[in-house]
């Protein structure tokens, strides 16, 4: 397992507990899952995306990862609808492992825009992982 | 002073009202609502379980040869294939945070074939590990089996240990999709006075030593006492 503070957090990301990230693309938002998500995962072989079109709550499961044995559920860190899937990850999931944050998942139109303001910025991200 | 989890011993029980419950402890560890980690412990009447990579092909009988002998299938969240449950199998279901305990999700899978491991040693099997697939083998024949679930951080689904079952239903199956693999049961590898109970309790000794955890004992009632508890301020 890494180090907590052998972890990439960018700065300009916003951060869910669930281990998920949202960045801002100019009237949407990009979203994927952290560095720590990806190392406590390891390998991931299946990513299921959700459906260009889909629409979600903050915090309703959009998807699921699947490493060699076990399914971890990705949560949507806005309110919105999926407006792109990263459909590069249907054959190759481990781009997510080797780039977690080049390796978006979902990009969302935001419904309500100032969730992201809500989110973990990366110092508090950080802290939350150490605490 | 170690953390305290929670073992019960649900006998034989329903698969899908086993799920249930798991579930249902998950949501309620992640809530907050339960703060003991739980291990469930079972034997399934007979069931086929279909993970999230499973299709109906990997299973090699009808769907009316499997109703005429009683036997469900039922689809399921944790990763892997298709594989059989049935009594004499015994089977663990740990409901944990995993970052409580540090565990990266392919810790987690080693950890728990080590489990099985040594209680298989206790009984005189010697078993091992294969890099073709997790669980335990003893050759080319598979001994335990391990699929998980997560969920907010906490996982759930667990290990399957074949004691002393009849095997025949795996051969209908394509198990955890690999072809050309036997399964195996410690009663087939001899081990020496194996009764259900006996590795139950060597089960519990090894949870112990290697999640670092106390374990209480505690009856199904006691758990759902557990759960209808509100959180402590």
């Amino acid at each position: 397992m890494k180090e907590i503070d052998e972890l990439l957090l960018p700065e300009d990301l916003g951060y869910t507990d669930d281990h998920e990230w949202a960045q801002k693309t100019g009237e949407t938002f990009r979203v994927g899952v952290s560095d720590y998500a990806q190392d406590q995962l390891g390998d991931i072989v299946f990513v299921e995306l959700p459906e260009v079109g889909d629409s979600f709550a903050k915090g309703d499961e959009c998807g699921t990862l699947e490493s060699v044995k076990a399914v971890s559920e990705l949560y949507t860190p806005l309110s919105g609808e999926v407006v792109a899937v990263n459909e590069a990850l249907t054959d190759n999931p481990e781009l997510i492992n080797e780039d977690p944050y080049g390796a978006w998942i979902l990009e969302i139109k935001p419904s309500a825009p100032a969730e992201f303001d809500t989110l973990h910025k990366a110092a508090a991200y950080l802290e939350m992982l150490k605490g | 002073m170690p953390d305290h989890a929670g073992f019960v011993d649900l006998g034989l029980k329903p698969y899908k009202e086993v799920h249930a419950l798991q579930v249902r402890l998950a949501e309620a560890l992640h809530a907050g609502t339960l703060s003991q980690e739980q291990f469930l412990c079972v034997e399934h009447p007979a069931v086929f379980t279909m993970g999230r990579n499973a299709s109906r092909a990997h299973l090699g009988v009808t769907g009316s040869f499997l109703a005429e002998r009683s036997i469900a299938v039922v689809p399921i969240e944790r990763g892997g294939e298709v594989t059989y449950h049935g009594p004499g199998q015994l089977v663990l279901y740990p409901i944990l945070r995993l970052k409580k305990h540090q565990l990266r999700v392919g810790d987690y899978v080693c950890l728990l074939e080590e489990l099985m491991l040594r209680v298989a040693a206790d009984f005189g099997v010697q078993a091992a590990r294969d890099p073709r697939n997790h669980g335990i083998w003893v050759g080319n024949n598979k001994l335990g089996s391990i699929g998980l679930a997560i969920r907010h951080g906490v996982s759930f689904h667990g290990l399957a240990l074949n004691v002393n079952l009849d095997l025949t239903p795996f051969g209908w199956i394509n198990p955890c999709g690999l072809t050309d693999v036997q399964m195996t049961s410690m009663a087939v590898q001899k081990a020496e006075n194996c009764t259900l109970a006996a590795v139950k309790q060597r089960l519990v000794h090894h949870i112990r030593s290697l999640f670092s955890l106390e374990i209480r004992e505690h009856s199904e009632s006691q758990l759902f006492s557990l759960l209808k508890e509100p959180l402590l301020p």
